[in-house]
């Protein structure tokens, strides 16, 4: 019997184990994961938060689910260490646990960067937000008279401001870029989502940042590095995350920003996968290897590990950077390369709180950015993907709005009848 | 499994099929109950396409693909293949983040009128027939089996 072990329990992990037991119906597989909490939609903490989902409807697979594909999870496990010689885990009680197939699927930390008096161990008001557990921590601390400064204009920190909003005095938003969401948004995109979220009363500084905290135990305030101080009694660091490599590091498995797989997911150490926001992989558009912090791609990648490990080789297409994401009411979708600084030419086309930037280059979609516009926007996903010509379309992609008529009819009968999804 | 597929050169364009989805859809279905006091959103999409000389239309819903993208991407888990290979969306864990919408290649799940979550076809599994299929005065649409469809192709 084959013993598969898998270190995480998130997209990765657990489309893993699926894709595992589907293939094979007799091996044992052993999830070990550090978190409290089985699986859940790691976005969905900023809705448990302000409590638009119920506790029950966060967990990303039904109750069922591990029993029912005889998959063992160990909760709030810590792995110590990896013995790839003698293929096994040690983890913190000191039991050591054998593998013939191993993948490590353990995501991303959040970046904590070094600020003057900051002690996030120790600071009971300092938080992250990018576990079940922090979000849950936070919501017990929080009050109505709460002043929150969030360090971190992204989409953590934007969503943890939609989240704490109307149930605390106050929210401060600080990031040291000129505008929100600075790595996936141009500023005339990045400016529609700031005034929108400001009309809740929640308020931006930015080009500035935190250069020191003040307090003990608690922190009390802090100082930005434009002179200012703000009061806050509760702090929350949200400017990034960080591929969780130490354990591979450790191991002697190659790792760059990320771990470093092939296309079948594979370590540098055979019988050694890693999937996920913990590895670096090759980006559709440059070519170039980079860390996706992407639920999507790390379902994928879970996916095609789980069937390279059980023999079945698939190779992982090239990832390509995208987003879904809504603040207040207001939806964001986004894919590909969006920066006006890149080469390409921008259609832009806005009226008041709806925008439609399309990036084209050398008759390509290259990237696209739809604000409340959004109906098929997988249309346009698929021109990037599918690397399509633009002047072999029926019409004009900037001159309306998209269809599934862009396509000739042979094509489309060809997709309508042929198409199988992917990865 | 049985999936629609459109048959262009018949299509007229009325909606109809979108009318009865919805009416499928709905609590009452009943189809002036559903229009006048529901606010549903079809699973279908009819598109016209436009040339020198004609008008001509077809029906586009989810195509059940064997490896769904959206599956993929759903952050809370709603999305789900069933046992028969019908492609489903769970509304009580669906929080209407559009994950799916931003990968579907044919544009085929739509944001529900709603604004929580995300509406597309299911094939009226829960109903016998699809109500398009059922109702569309033209056969333009049908429900048949990838070897029937490969006939028509």
């Amino acid at each position: 019997m084959k013993r598969y072990l898998i270190i995480g329990n998130s997209a990765a992990g657990v489309n893993a184990a699926a894709t595992i037991r589907a293939n094979d119906k007799t091996c044992s597989i052993k999830i070990i994961s550090s978190e409290t909490f089985n699986s859940y939609g790691r976005p969905l903490i900023s809705y448990y938060l302000n409590g638009k989902i119920k506790p029950e409807n966060i967990y990303y697979r039904d109750e069922n689910f591990y029993k029912s594909s005889n998959i063992e999870v160990l909760l709030n496990t810590k792995v110590e260490k990896i013995d790839t010689i003698k293929k096994e885990i040690i983890v913190d009680l000191g039991e050591k646990i054998g593998y013939d197939k191993l993948l490590i699927a353990t995501g991303s930390n959040p970046f904590i960067p070094p600020i003057k008096n900051l002690n996030f161990n120790r600071q009971k008001n300092v938080f992250t937000f990018l576990t079940y557990n922090d979000s849950i921590k936070l919501k017990e601390k929080i009050t109505k008279n709460s002043k929150v400064v969030i360090a971190g204009a992204g989409l953590i920190g934007l969503k943890a401001a939609e989240g704490l909003f109307g149930q605390v005095a106050s929210i401060t938003v600080i990031d040291l870029a000129d505008r929100v969401m600075a790595s996936v948004l141009d500023k005339s995109e990045a400016d529609i989502i700031q005034a929108h979220i400001e009309q809740r009363f929640i308020s931006f500084k930015l080009q500035t940042s935190i250069c020191e905290v003040q307090g003990g135990s608690n922190v009390s305030g802090v100082s930005l590095s434009n002179g200012e101080t703000l009061k806050c009694d509760i702090l929350i660091i949200a400017v990034g995350v960080r591929p969780n490599i130490a354990l591979a590091k450790e191991a002697g498995i190659k790792t760059l920003k990320g771990i470093v797989v092939d296309e079948y997911m594979q370590t540098s150490i055979k019988d050694i996968y890693a999937a996920g926001d913990c590895v670096e992989f090759s980006d559709l558009l440059s070519d170039e290897s980079k860390v996706f912090a992407l639920w999507s791609n790390a379902s994928s990648q879970g996916e095609v590990a789980g069937l390279n490990m059980t023999k079945i080789k698939t190779k992982a297409p090239k990832a390509l950077a995208m987003n879904s994401i809504s603040f207040f009411g207001l939806q964001l979708i986004s894919a590909g390369i969006i920066s006006n600084s890149k080469s390409g030419n921008n259609f832009i086309c806005s009226v008041k709180n709806k925008l439609r930037k399309l990036n084209i280059f050398n008759d390509n979609l290259i990237g696209f950015v739809l604000i409340n516009d959004n109906q098929r926007a997988g249309i346009y996903t698929s021109l990037i993907s599918d690397k399509t010509k633009l002047s072999t379309l029926s019409y004009d992609i900037t001159s309306r709005d998209i269809g599934f008529n862009v396509y000739s009819k042979d094509e489309r009968t060809r997709k309508i009848w042929d198409y199988k999804g992917g990865y | 499994m049985r999936k629609i597929y459109a048959f262009e050169s018949k299509c007229l364009g009325c909606g109809l099929c979108e009318i009865y989805c919805r009416t499928a859809h709905s609590r009452s279905k009943d189809i002036v109950k559903t229009h006048k006091r529901e606010s549903i959103t079809s699973a279908i999409v009819v598109e016209e396409i436009l040339s020198s000389s004609t008008i001509s239309y077809f029906a586009l819903q989810c195509r059940h693909c064997e490896n769904p993208k959206c599956i993929k991407a759903c952050i809370s888990g709603a999305m789900y293949k069933d046992d028969n290979g019908v492609v489903r969306n769970n509304k009580e864990k669906c929080v209407g983040c559009l994950s799916c919408v931003l990968v579907c290649p044919f544009g085929a799940i739509k944001k529900n009128d709603d604004g929580k979550t995300v509406s597309k076809c299911d094939l009226c599994v829960d109903s016998g027939e699809p109500f398009c299929i059922k109702n569309c005065p033209n056969a333009a649409i049908k429900f048949l089996s990838e070897d029937e469809a490969r006939v028509l192709k």
